[in-house]
């Protein structure tokens, strides 16, 4: 066991260091929302690929920095930015999900025409995933994609599409092989947005706020070079970026966060509101051995992937636990507040502008995003565990 | 960056599990448990043959000085012990007998001291315990009682705390001490004898007084605090192991019972929560190591959270076996008891929560 870094980490840590105290304030103010690209946001990124703390590990013929991938490189600089909550540059799911996609199964020409873009943060991208029909079985989905001459034709209906509005492209999953089995008949397509036949409508979620929306494809035609990879290979390339995805929600640097903010609402409770700590302290303290639990898990699996070692089931199993943990935090904060809890924005008197209960509501959709918990727990014990899938109930049955 | 455990470790660790497999394997600690009465002399922890084999695996010694026969290693080399015990179910109060009445006596004992327990304690000759209660000190001698002490039956000398702070004072009391007088407890978990100590001017030989006692005795609970804690992760994650096998067999409405989400969703929940449980056992140990500044506070919080996940894991993989579990038959029960056992002793998880609020 050995929690340090050593000498030449350190190192690097004071350049990231170095760089933050003579940069930080050239940078943007930090969002949760990903939004269409101001120049602000684009000279950052440009700032941050030159000195090498952002598309780290992207070849610099497609725009990134081309240094070696190193996780521990990749956490100081994560750690640091966040000390000094400085923006580590755009995001999206361009950047966290297509990119290394493209990297892997694009050709050589999308490779030079869409990564340099998108790295860039000039060019935003959405993710054409799931469908209303379509949700924790997402291999089913039905949305078409025809050979027209040099052309797909895509037909259908997509939901829960984060920044559709903003982005210029989207990837997309469509079944372009209908007489092949669910998972071999779907094909990677990457779609224009500005191409007629395409309508965006918001959707609303509980929170009151649009962070997504449905996406509707009626005769949408994007030329036959724009399939990345083979016919039928889209499930195997899309099921790539989902594990990524999966691995982010969860986290336990955002779960510190939170119980550090949830600490301080329950302190400055007054009696009135709830007691605050002394109340509290004990299901504050239950949260914090859960948290400090995934903590150290986390560090446990990043050693084995140094290592190259495969974490096995115990890797499986931070969104799970990650997502519900953070919901834990803000329903204590809640009850922390007593009646003031219930405010929510613009209210008078709500605390934070009722951030918690937004929060609380934002985080449940997270333990439902992303493949549902009772989907994580389906992949726990049946990949993780080798416990027997669930036969298939026949119609009548 | 290298959190785990090292390749020694895993080496002790797969080599004690294969030893208990072949020696000390539950079906021979069940032998004795259903064959004894509830008396010591069933107990493995009396039996001295096994003790003697546990010291040849060189596991009793852990942490205590090489100087004194034992292996010079850490706490988290204990945990990797102890992890082991309460999967095999080994019959030894191991946070007691191999943890803090041993580093008690090697941090204030005096040399003559050490030298006369300490190599008995790692060749399994002789058995230790720890004690702490309100005792009288008249001449040399005590007269008290001390409760919910490890194996009163069959511990050749007693180590004893009294008082708090500065007033901390703690001695060693042999077994066959004049006016000592032990009593056994029927506890639930049958795998650990537990019972109370009663003195009357019992003679008792002082551990150095110091200033630093209070502090040596809340760090040695420290420790056993996070052996008891490995020891229910052990104890849960063989119980779940067991609890899957027997869904991938047992079959109702003619498939196996594994095949249904209800029980693949318990095992799941289950095994989430073990897995970070692990993690933090492991940290915890470590900070105890290398005397890390939230040391303390992460004990208490590991005490807490592993009673917690514990309870909830065993009961979770008892109720895969249907009324299968509920029989004496069926080892749940056991790691049941264990984990029961386990999770009271040394601050149940709301006293260790308030614990770590004010640390």
């Amino acid at each position: 066991m050995d929690l340090s870094y050593g000498p030449r980490y350190e190192d690097f840590r004071a350049e990231v260091k170095s760089f933050l105290a003579d940069n930080a304030d050239r940078a943007p103010r930090m969002t949760m929302r990903v939004v269409e690209h101001s120049q602000e946001v684009v000279d950052w990124q440009k700032t941050l690929i030159e000195a090498g703390y952002a598309a780290r590990t992207i070849p610099r013929e497609y725009g990134g920095y081309g240094a070696e991938p190193d996780l521990l490189e990749t956490m100081i600089i994560a750690e640091e930015f966040s000390a000094a909550r400085v923006s580590q540059g755009a995001a999206g799911q361009g950047i966290s999900m297509l990119v290394p996609t493209l990297l892997e199964y694009g050709s050589e020409e999308q490779k030079r025409r869409y990564v340099p873009p998108t790295v860039n943060a000039e060019l935003l991208w959405c993710q054409g995933y799931s469908e209303p029909g379509s949700g924790s079985d997402l291999a089913s989905l039905s949305t078409r994609a025809e050979l027209d001459g040099d052309q797909w034709v895509i037909n259908g209906h997509k939901i829960w599409t984060s920044t559709a509005v903003e982005a210029g492209m989207m990837f997309i999953l469509v079944r372009t092989e209908p007489e092949a089995s669910k998972h071999r008949g779907i094909s990677y397509l990457l779609v224009d947005m500005d191409t007629p036949g395409i309508e965006i409508r918001p959707l609303r979620m509980m929170t009151g706020s649009s962070d997504f929306n449905e996406v509707f494809l009626e005769d949408v035609r994007v030329p036959r070079e724009n399939l990345v990879g083979e016919r039928g290979q889209g499930w195997q390339i899309g099921k790539t970026t989902l594990v990524h995805e999966r691995n982010f929600l969860g986290s336990s640097a955002l779960t510190e966060g939170m119980l550090a903010a949830c600490r301080k609402t329950l302190a400055a409770a007054t009696d009135e509101q709830g007691g605050g700590n002394l109340v509290h302290g004990d299901r504050l303290m239950q949260l914090e051995g859960r948290a400090l639990a995934m903590k150290y898990h986390g560090l446990r699996m990043l050693t084995d992937r140094l290592k190259g070692r495969n974490p096995g089931a115990a890797g499986l199993i931070t969104k799970l636990n990650g997502c519900q943990l953070n919901n834990d935090i803000c329903s204590l904060a809640i009850d922390g507040l007593a009646d003031y809890g219930i405010l929510y924005r613009g209210s008078p008197h709500a605390v934070d502008d009722g951030a918690w209960q937004k929060q609380y509501m934002f985080q449940l959709g997270m333990i439902i995003g992303g493949g549902t918990a009772q989907i994580q727990k389906n992949i726990i014990s049946e990949r993780g565990l080798g416990m027997p899938r669930e036969p298939r109930a026949t119609a009548g049955s | 960056m290298d959190f785990g455990l090292s390749p020694e470790q895993e080496l002790l660790r797969d080599s004690l599990r294969g030893w208990l497999a072949d020696e000390l394997s539950i079906e021979r600690v069940r032998e004795t448990l259903d064959n004894g009465d509830a008396g010591a002399a069933s107990r493995t922890a009396g039996d001295a043959s096994a003790m003697q084999g546990l010291a040849g695996q060189g596991v009793l010694g852990v942490m205590l000085p090489e100087e004194h026969g034992g292996a010079g290693l850490g706490l988290l080399d204990a945990v990797v012990v102890a992890t082991e015990m309460g999967r095999a179910l080994t019959t030894v109060s191991y946070h007691s007998a191999c943890v803090s009445a041993p580093l008690l006596l090697a941090g204030a004992g005096s040399a003559e001291q050490k030298s006369s327990w300490l190599p008995g304690v790692s060749s399994g000759k002789l058995l230790l315990s720890f004690a702490v209660g309100e005792l009288e000190e008249r001449d040399g001698a005590l007269t008290g009682e001390l409760r919910f002490v490890p194996d009163t039956a069959t511990a050749d000398a007693f180590v004893v705390v009294s008082g708090n702070g500065s007033e901390a004072r703690a001695w060693l009391v042999e077994r066959n001490a004049a006016g000592l007088q032990a009593r056994d407890y029927h506890n639930i978990d049958i795998t650990r004898q537990l019972g109370e100590l009663q003195l009357s001017d019992t003679p008792a030989e002082a551990l150095a007084e110091s200033d630093e006692l209070a502090g040596l005795v809340a760090r040695v609970s420290d420790a056993a605090r996070v052996v008891l804690a490995a020891d229910s992760f052990g104890a849960c994650e063989r119980a779940l192991e067991e609890a899957i096998e027997y869904a991938g067999v047992r079959e109702q409405f003619g498939r196996v019972v594994a095949s249904f989400q209800a029980v693949k969703h318990m095992c799941a929940e289950t095994f989430a929560e073990l897995e970070p449980l692990r993690s933090l056992g492991w940290y915890a140990a470590f900070a105890w190591d290398e005397q890390r500044d939230d040391a303390a506070r992460t004990v208490a919080l590991l005490k807490a959270h592993s009673a917690e996940v514990s309870t909830r894991s065993v009961m979770t993989t008892t109720q895969v076996y249907g009324g299968m579990g509920f029989t004496w038959e069926c080892n749940q029960q056991l790691w049941f008891k264990r984990v029961g056992y386990n999770r009271q002793a040394l601050g149940g998880p709301v006293a260790e929560r308030a614990r770590a609020l004010s640390l």
